[in-house]
């Protein structure tokens, strides 16, 4: 017993207003931690719980002023850390925490972890953006590597269905939160290897705390990834969330929609695309079509008689041409035979025996033979012999012979 | 049938028509080529219908039905 407060006899009121000044002077921004416990969210906006370990518990109240900076929705079992002050409150005779903060508690060490690993993956060249491959942009079947029961998987069936309803899914079962989640999901990612189970994986679940998202920062699953010859998505969470396998993944996607989203093309897409080719087709043919119809236009009947016709007259002009040139040119060979014809005449003429005959010559021939004589040795006396005059001519006998001394 | 085959052959045939050394006996052909595929492949897609698998776990092969219109 206090010596001070010995005689002293307190009012309730006074005892609490001690109280008060005591608890409230002495723990102020206080830090506390402890697991949540009967969480009870106002409609107010005010937060309403207990925090409690094995020994004790303490009334906790967050006002809406803090309650929405919280990045997370409490739950009955988290283990928190919250700062803020005790207050006692008079009437009721109990006290509780005014909180400010409140955390997830680990979450300080897992992100330290987390920022740890990162740099070690990051420093093996796991997170290098050479690595990254780009999407199959057409893929037939897709590996979806997640919690059958969660809601992933019924998120990317959907938008899977609704995109492209041609694309074929294998989901590959993994527990995705909790002890040996991270061996299940590396192992699946080898098997979706080994079987090569389809064009791509995705590899994610739903939105959690940062300690249900550690499967797919451990080391197992980053190497899984890292040796994936599939080309894999990391589909972890929701938007703000994150794990360490979105950056060793070809691709990281917000949210499992999103990634469902991100792989699979539309069909309407893919059937335009087809459209659209045949219709470029289209006009590239119609345009050689139509040049060819413009190069056969210079072929009409018309166009051809008309060009046949001038074809024809130039060859009758050449030939009108060439013949009066022949005539031309035979005319001046007749000419020219003609001159000669006459020269040659005059010559011959000229060199007739006739011609000498006129001259006063006769040609004797024998008449026995006709042999022209030229010498008296070819004679013999009463040998007949034929005279021929320029003109007529006589029969003769030889009466003598001289010969050339004679003479 | 692979999208990227068809649509790499397309190119080609698109190519090939732009081009006025190909003869236009030779451009219809190629034209017809094209919208073949292009019907086939309609076809094809519209009555594909898509298979939802689970991969048993404790078996390397087995794939069976996927109830995929959880709700």
């Amino acid at each position: 017993m206090n010596e001070l407060f010995k005689e002293h006899i307190f009012s309730v009121s006074d005892l609490t207003e001690r109280l008060k000044e005591v608890l409230e002077g002495l723990f102020r921004n206080i830090t506390v931690e402890g697991e949540l416990f009967d969480f009870r969210p106002a409609s107010s906006g005010h937060w309403y719980f207990q925090l409690h370990d094995k020994e004790a518990s303490i009334q906790g109240v967050m006002f809406k002023s803090k309650s929405w900076q919280v990045p997370f929705i409490p739950k009955d079992g988290d283990r928190v850390t919250v700062t803020g002050s005790v207050s006692v409150y008079a009437k009721r005779g109990n006290y509780q925490i005014i909180c400010e903060t409140m955390k997830l508690s680990g979450e300080g060490d897992l992100l330290a972890l987390l920022e740890a690993r990162k740099r070690e993956f990051a420093n093996l060249g796991y997170f290098d953006s050479e690595r990254k491959r780009p999407l199959p942009p057409y893929p037939k079947k897709i590996g979806v590597i997640t919690s059958p029961t969660g809601a992933a998987v019924r998120d990317i069936l959907q938008v899977l269905k609704r995109r492209n309803p041609t694309i074929d899914v294998v989901v590959l079962p993994a527990a995705v939160q909790g002890v040996g989640a991270a061996e299940e999901i590396a192992a699946q990612i080898e098997r979706a290897n080994r079987l090569k189970i389809g064009d791509l994986l995705i590899v994610g679940r739903g939105g959690g705390s940062l300690e249900d998202l550690m499967p797919f920062s451990e080391k197992v699953v980053i190497e899984a990834i890292i040796a994936s010859e599939l080309v894999v998505v990391s589909a972890v969470g929701h938007e703000i969330d994150w794990a360490l396998s979105d950056y060793a993944a070809d691709l990281r996607a917000p949210t499992p929609s999103a990634a469902a989203e991100l792989v699979a093309p539309l069909l309407d897409d893919i059937l335009a695309t087809y459209r659209g080719k045949i219709e470029i087709m289209g006009h590239l043919l119609s345009r050689r079509i139509d040049k060819v119809k413009g190069q056969m236009s210079l072929f009409t009947k018309e166009r051809m008689g008309e060009f046949f016709r001038r074809k024809l007259e130039q060859a009758h002009l050449r030939s009108d041409d060439n013949r009066r040139e022949i005539e031309r040119t035979l005319a001046e060979k007749l000419r020219l035979a003609k001159t000669k014809r006459q020269s040659l005449l005059s010559q011959l003429e000229v060199l007739s025996p006739l011609s000498v005959l006129k001259r006063g010559y006769s040609i004797v021939t024998t008449k026995e033979g006709g042999a022209i004589v030229s010498h008296s040795d070819q004679l013999s006396v009463g040998q007949g012999i034929t005279l021929k005059f320029a003109q007529g001519g006589a029969e003769a006998l030889i009466e003598e012979i001289k010969d050339e001394e004679s003479e | 049938m692979s999208y990227e085959k068809d649509i790499e052959r397309m190119e080609e045939i698109t190519q090939k028509l732009k081009s006025d050394e190909t003869p236009l006996k030779e451009a219809i052909a190629l034209f017809e080529e094209g919208v073949t595929l292009a019907k086939r492949v309609e076809k094809e897609l519209n009555e594909v219908e898509r298979k939802v698998e689970i991969l048993l776990k404790d078996d390397e092969e087995s794939l069976v039905p996927f109830d995929d219109e959880l709700d």
